[in-house]
């Protein structure tokens, strides 16, 4: 089901490389002000749910809409409502890290002052001293706090994530984390695939579950706990089978 | 604005990657070095061309109080040279073409012609064979391979920094943004080669069409590379491959096929060496030795029958024999200096034609053309030596076939080179 204020939709989706198909009739919807992780293993369609969102991939069949807009029509003005994150959160080395978001904005057709730009690396919790670093010497952390910094300046409604805190160390995690969250309280969809489902469980109000293209489960966060990941655990499980010995 | 804004931040990420900054810069000091040594070896000609009157005035001094001893006009006819010469155009700079390996000065004498035009073949084919590092070299061999290293990894490089992805969810990134960055990195080239070329030639009195099109062929060249490596970085193979790929396209492109398109084409149309005409000259030259001195006369009346109400010859030696049969040497070897000069006209227009689908052969080709420095320009010099050479036997034979005395002021009457 789409709730009606669902920013990210998408209904019937079937996406396949030649033959394979890699999502096989997905339903999905991400309301405003709201963080959706998207769960599963290798080869389950997550990548490509985003790769669908951002018009990189079209569609065999099916219907998909970000802020209502196909990006299998318009896919530069659907991703003028995205801010992407990708896994691995790659900059320019020989550039410093306001230089990098610098970049980044005008390819997003904004131009931000100095001082947005500062405000936004303190919101990110990048230390003062590494904004005018060149990245060269950057840890992956670091990197990421400017990928976010550029993903909160340019104040979009949409954000998507690969795997964001893979490779993270656990304060950086819970730094990212608590930065998601302010996110998703300015009222952005955040819609996160991961395969790690602590990870998930920190930070999103929903988890949806997905096996071979297909939602094989959908869980909201339920009181102050949010999420029973030990239950959560069992039903992944469950949907994905035995394992092989 | 936002365009603006983004060629700055592209700019600046260009000059940031030291391998791209080294390589623009590079271009640049080859750019200004290669027209720095054309302009040297266009001057170089120039000062000689120069010195050409004073050296002139100097020879015919040097013989003049003599001659006019004994008035006798064979032995100046003999004994003075005529100095002819090509003047380099104002565009020879860029590119300097034959006239590094062909006679760009020669002294004539009333005496046989071919011989004298032909023994300007005999160079060091091997001086010829690297060529002259001049503008067009740069802009035929070099700047492909500046082409090569600012465009390989244009979009694999982004790919294997895994970039691309997060610049292909941009907005204005995808396939806006490797226009952007080819127009700008095409832009530079063109720039790094054209800005230095366009000051040096306003520099040097060049016209404002031959600017605009060397110009507009410095573009059309860096375009087709630019394109080839756009074609290849579609096949989404890794910079190493891309760049190994590219060249090798250069090497087969610029080198290997031109060689071996120029030895077919020298095979197809077979050529005798300018010496061989020379050679061949001098023995019909020679042989008039050895045959009656009355056969060499008739032969000569035939075909100049201006001359044969001359007094016949006496039984002394007169120079007026002598310059005869030197005239029947050249006209023995017309044929072979007719063939010799088609089939040089024949392989220029077989390498024309292939210019049309080989670029570096066609810019070259086109760059001689404009600057006049090419076969053309260098036959037409043998055009302009022979019009001279004839009016100078004319001068002598007035003198000769009528025994009119020549004193030392009959020399400035003598024809000189550029004045008709």
């Amino acid at each position: 089901m789409i709730s009606n204020n669902a920013v990210i939709s998408l209904s019937e989706m079937i996406v396949a490389y030649d033959a394979l198909p890699v999502l096989d009739g997905l339903t999905l919807g991400v309301p405003a002000g709201s963080i959706t992780a998207l769960l599963g293993g290798n080869g389950a369609g997550k990548s490509t749910t985003l790769a669908t969102l951002l018009g990189f991939v079209q569609a065999r069949s099916g219907t998909v809409s970000v802020c209502g807009i196909d990006p299998a029509i318009d896919p530069d003005a659907a991703r003028r409502k995205i801010a992407y994150l990708p896994e691995n959160v790659a900059l320019y080395d020989h550039l410093t890290a306001q230089e990098n978001a610098e970049y980044l904005l005008a390819l997003s057709d904004q131009k931000p002052d100095a001082d947005a730009i500062s405000r936004a690396f303190a919101s990110a919790g990048l230390q003062e001293g590494a904004w005018r670093h060149r990245l060269g010497a950057f840890s992956k952390g670091m990197r990421q706090k400017v990928a976010i910094a550029v993903a909160l300046l340019r104040e979009v409604p949409v954000l998507l994530l690969d795997e964001p805190t893979s490779g993270l160390d656990p304060a950086a995690t819970a730094d990212f984390n608590a930065l998601l969250s302010q996110v998703r309280d300015r009222g952005t969809a955040v819609l996160m695939v991961t395969h790690d489902l602590l990870s998930a469980a920190d930070v999103a109000d929903r988890i949806v579950f997905l096996e071979s293209g297909q939602v094989t489960d959908d869980v909201a966060a339920d009181g102050p706990d949010r999420f029973d990941v030990r239950a959560l655990h069992a039903r992944f499980q469950s949907a994905r089978g035995p394992v092989a010995a | 604005m936002g365009e603006m804004n983004l060629l700055k931040h592209e700019l600046r990420l260009l000059f940031r990657q030291r391998l791209t900054s080294l390589s623009l810069m590079l271009l640049a000091l080859l750019t200004v070095t290669s027209i720095l040594a054309g302009i040297a070896e266009v001057d170089r000609q120039r000062a000689d061309i120069a010195a050409i009157p004073a050296a002139q005035n100097e020879d015919i001094s040097a013989i003049a109080s003599w001659i006019d001893e004994d008035k006798d006009p064979g032995s100046a006819a003999y004994y003075s040279f005529h100095p002819t010469w090509d003047e380099p155009s104002p565009l020879a700079f860029a590119a300097i073409g034959m006239r590094d390996v062909s006679p760009y000065i020669l002294r004539v004498r009333a005496l046989s012609l071919e011989a004298q035009i032909y023994d300007g073949d005999t160079f060091n084919p091997e001086l010829a064979l690297p060529g002259q590092f001049d503008f067009a070299f740069v802009l035929v061999f070099l700047a492909p391979l500046f082409v090569i290293v600012l465009f390989h990894d244009l979009v694999s490089g982004e790919r294997e920094a895994r970039r691309a992805r997060t610049l292909e969810a941009l907005p204005r990134g995808g396939r806006a943004l490797w226009r952007r960055r080819s127009a700008l990195r095409f832009g530079l080239l063109w720039l790094v080669l054209a800005a230095p070329f366009t000051t040096t030639a306003i520099i040097e009195n060049v016209g404002a069409a031959p600017i605009a099109l060397i110009l507009v062929t410095i573009a059309a060249y860096l375009f087709f590379w630019v394109g080839l490596a756009a074609l290849i970085d579609r096949l989404r193979w890794s910079s190493v491959a891309n760049a190994a790929t590219l060249s090798a396209a250069w090497l087969v492109l610029v080198l290997i096929v031109p060689t071996l398109a120029n030895v077919a084409i020298n095979r197809a149309i077979p050529v005798n060496q300018g010496t061989e005409i020379a050679m061949a000259n001098q023995e019909v030259v020679h042989g008039a030795w050895e045959i009656p001195r009355e056969d060499t006369m008739e032969r000569f009346y035939a075909n100049h029958p201006r001359w044969s109400d001359s007094e016949p010859l006496g039984p002394d030696f007169h120079y007026k024999w002598y310059f005869a049969f030197h005239q029947n040497g050249d006209e023995a070897v017309a044929p072979q200096a007719r063939a010799y000069r088609q089939g040089l006209e024949g392989r220029d227009a077989h390498a024309r034609a292939l210019g049309w689908v080989l670029p570096s052969v066609g810019v070259q080709a086109l760059l001689t053309r404009i600057a006049g420095t090419d076969l053309t320009a260098q036959l037409a010099y043998q055009d302009r030596i022979r019009a001279f050479h004839e009016r100078l036997r004319n001068f002598y034979y007035e003198y000769l076939f009528y025994d009119r005395p020549f004193g030392k002021d009959d020399f400035d009457r003598a024809p000189r080179f550029g004045s008709s």
